[in-house]
């Protein structure tokens, strides 16, 4: 029998973040995972995250977790992999089958951060080859570098729905259509939105009926859903797709908790039954704490602030610092951790149906919960849309409270404001300078700025946007401008092409429009 | 198809171009991608047939929880082709049932 100090289940952000800060304290700590990857989910997200500066916000996943990973190693953290944990026993004692072995290893804490599993639904052909999970279509073209299909159905709205169709765009293939069973988007409306204004439909109350095809997924047959989410006789369409991915949320993986006796409750708003936590994420179990996905369904960026509240106590407990260095950095931690659950997406408002306004008290879009995208009618509402500057200007559609901030940071001479409650809609100054550096752009982790000036040049505005995709158009190609819903608008024809190593692949592209386009015109195709 | 350019991730770290077989025909993959995503970047859909309806199955979880993507790998039924490394020379089957086409048929005829 091995033994560490501590055991950490899982080396997802939540693990690995507490792990991190057990080991800052002197502890000798050791991870487990079941996979031959560490870092969990983070390795799979390739897009720029929300939250604060120090929540890492607008790096890239998959950075977050290179990052933690070295951090962990650089501490002394052993990191096991191909290592599932079965069970845990009496005594702190866990059993392990390490690369095809069973070992067993013995700890005084034990943090329990074994992330979500996938939900599934079930319709006609469900199981044939082609159906596949949201997660499986990331491992496949994230990890992999493989086209999961050419042409995919994503069943789901939620973030991961959203996320993962962005990311089958990027990866080059077909999105043909999101659909989600709820009357309204379930992610947010800035994922939504860079979704639907690259032409991608979206259908609300529908869901998937069948899988067609012989072998394999050859066609999806989708209809619309009545109250009760019955699908109504009539209303069937038929998509042309290859894969159908289903997204349709996640369940906490809490059966280890559950076995080693702590107290679980089933709760709807943490996505199923999750063991029961105080303050510090320990259970009811001394010594047994379970942090991320697996105690309630978050975010990455609060998965690593639970782990680091876990790892903290964990070491007032065995007495490595006292108890004001604890209370000291638990607050610290608590704070930023209450930050992240602000806003309209916030855990304790999730199913919420019933806000229709922001904070601010501006209606929220209805069609952008219907159809992915803000109407123009609906954006005039919103001050960072309107703000009437000449010259070159930030123009920013951030409809939603959520809580993000990074856009504020990123201008330097001024212009946009979110304020201390990182949830607040960003605000445009209109007494500064914008000089068009784009910036914003690069760093809007919801790909929801644009530049637009209407002066460029008589009778045309230019409009500069995020550009996340291959071939990279260059300066002088023309083609035609999209609007938010991904319509073909007007001709447009590429000024500027910006990419730079702080800008991390976001690249800019600024197009030449037609006057009267400037505020409709926000992607491009070739 | 593979990725042969990323937006954000570029190309991908490959190993080197191994030779396996599937089903006796000879096929191509890169040494450290799973097994899976090199059917997959082939255009193979069904990893195997299910025992009693005899339903194709194929990818489903990609992180070897569903058990859909199991393979006779090297003449060893059940293997999760999903997170198992492809290794140069690999003789890869579809799996019926629990076992290979030909013991199945025999059994089934
Ligand atoms: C498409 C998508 C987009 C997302 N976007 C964002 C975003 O923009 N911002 C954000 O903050 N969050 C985002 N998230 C959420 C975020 O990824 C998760 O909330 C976060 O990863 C949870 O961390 P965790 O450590 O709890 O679990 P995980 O990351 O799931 O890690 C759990 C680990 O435990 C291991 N494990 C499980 N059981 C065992 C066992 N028995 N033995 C050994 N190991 C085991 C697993 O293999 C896994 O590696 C996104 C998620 C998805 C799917
Ligand atoms: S383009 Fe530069 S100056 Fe203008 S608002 Fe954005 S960050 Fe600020
Ligand atoms: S505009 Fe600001 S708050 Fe909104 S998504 Fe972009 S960075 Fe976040
Ligand atoms: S696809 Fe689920 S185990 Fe391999």
């Amino acid at each position: 029998m091995k033994r560490h100090e501590v055991l950490v289940i899982g080396a997802g952000p939540a693990g690995l973040s507490a792990a991190i800060e057990a080991a800052k304290n002197g502890m000798d700590v050791a991870v487990f995972d079941e996979n031959a990857r560490p870092g969990g989910q983070l390795f799979k997200q390739i897009h720029k995250f929300f939250g604060s500066k120090e929540h890492h916000a607008k790096e890239r996943g998959f950075n977050i977790g290179k990052d933690l990973l070295k951090e962990a190693r650089d501490l002394g953290v052993k990191v096991y992999l191909d290592a599932t944990v079965m069970g845990i026993y009496y005594d702190k004692e866990i059993l392990v089958n390490h690369n095809g072995e069973v070992d067993h290893f013995k700890g005084d804490t034990i943090v329990i951060a074994t992330g979500a599993a996938e939900n599934m639904v079930s319709f006609k052909g469900w199981d044939k080859p082609g159906v596949i999970g949201a997660g499986a279509a990331q491992a496949l073209m994230n990890l992999q570098g493989v086209q999961p299909g050419e042409k995919i159905l994503m069943v789901g709205s939620g973030n991961v729905g959203l996320v993962v169709s962005f990311q089958l765009l990027q990866a080059g293939c077909q999105v043909a259509a999101v659909i989600d069973a709820a009357p309204r988007v379930g992610g947010y409306g800035v994922h939504a939105s860079k979704v639907a204004r690259t032409g991608v439909p979206f259908y609300m109350k529908h869901t998937v009926v069948e899988a067609l095809g012989e072998d394999k997924v050859e066609g999806a047959v989708i209809a619309e859903v009545d109250d009760h989410f019955q699908p109504i006789p009539g209303t069937e369409k038929t998509l042309d797709v290859d894969t159908i991915c289903i997204a349709v949320g996640l369940s906490p993986m809490s059966q280890l908790a559950d076995n080693a006796g702590c107290e679980m409750k089933f709760l709807p708003k943490k996505g199923g039954n999750v063991p029961v936590v105080n303050e510090y994420n320990e259970t009811s179990m001394d010594g047994i704490f379970c942090c991320g996905d697996v105690a309630g369904i978050e975010e990455a960026s609060s998965a690593m602030l639970q782990g680091k509240i876990a790892g903290s106590t964990a070491s007032y407990k065995n007495g490595y610092i006292d108890e004001d260095e604890w209370q000291q950095s638990v607050e610290k931690y608590r704070a930023s951790l209450e930050q992240l659950r602000t806003g309209m997406f916030a855990p304790q408002n999730k199913g919420r149906t019933d806000m229709t306004e922001t904070d601010e008290g501006i209606p929220l879009s209805k069609s952008l919960l219907a159809k992915g995208y803000v109407t123009d009618e609906e954006l005039a509402e919103f001050p960072a849309c309107s703000t009437k500057v000449s010259g070159v200007h930030p123009v920013i559609e951030c409809t939603q409270n959520i809580p993000c901030d990074p856009c504020q940071d990123a201008c330097k001479f001024g212009c946009i404001k979110v304020g201390s409650n990182i949830s607040k809609l960003p605000v445009i100054n209109p007494e500064a300078t914008c000089t068009g550096c784009g910036m914003c752009i690069a760093s809007c982790s919801g790909q929801a700025i644009f530049l637009v000036n209407e002066d460029y040049e008589d009778g045309f505005a230019t409009v500069a946007l995020p550009y996340e995709f291959l071939p990279l158009p260059q300066a002088g190609d023309k083609g035609k401008a999209l609007d938010r819903s991904g319509k073909p608008v007007c001709d447009a024809e590429i000024v500027s092409v910006k990419s730079s190593k702080v800008m991390d692949m976001t690249n800019i592209l600024t197009m030449k429009v037609p006057v009267e386009y400037a505020g409709t015109a926000r992607f491009y195709r070739a | 198809m593979r990725i042969a350019q990323h937006p954000i991730l570029g190309t991908y770290e490959k190993g080197q171009k191994v030779h396996f077989t599937l089903d006796g025909q000879d096929m191509v993959g890169y040494e450290g991608e799973s097994i899976a995503a090199a059917l997959h970047a082939a255009g193979v859909m069904t990893h195997r047939y299910t025992a009693k309806q005899h339903k194709p199955r194929g990818i489903f979880c990609a992180i070897g929880r569903c058990t859909d993507c199991v393979m006779i790998v090297d003449g060893q039924p059940n293997v999760r082709t999903c997170i198992t490394e492809l290794k140069e020379g690999m003789n890869i089957q579809t799996q019926y049932g629990v076992e290979t086409k030909e013991a199945w048929e025999a059994k089934n005829k």
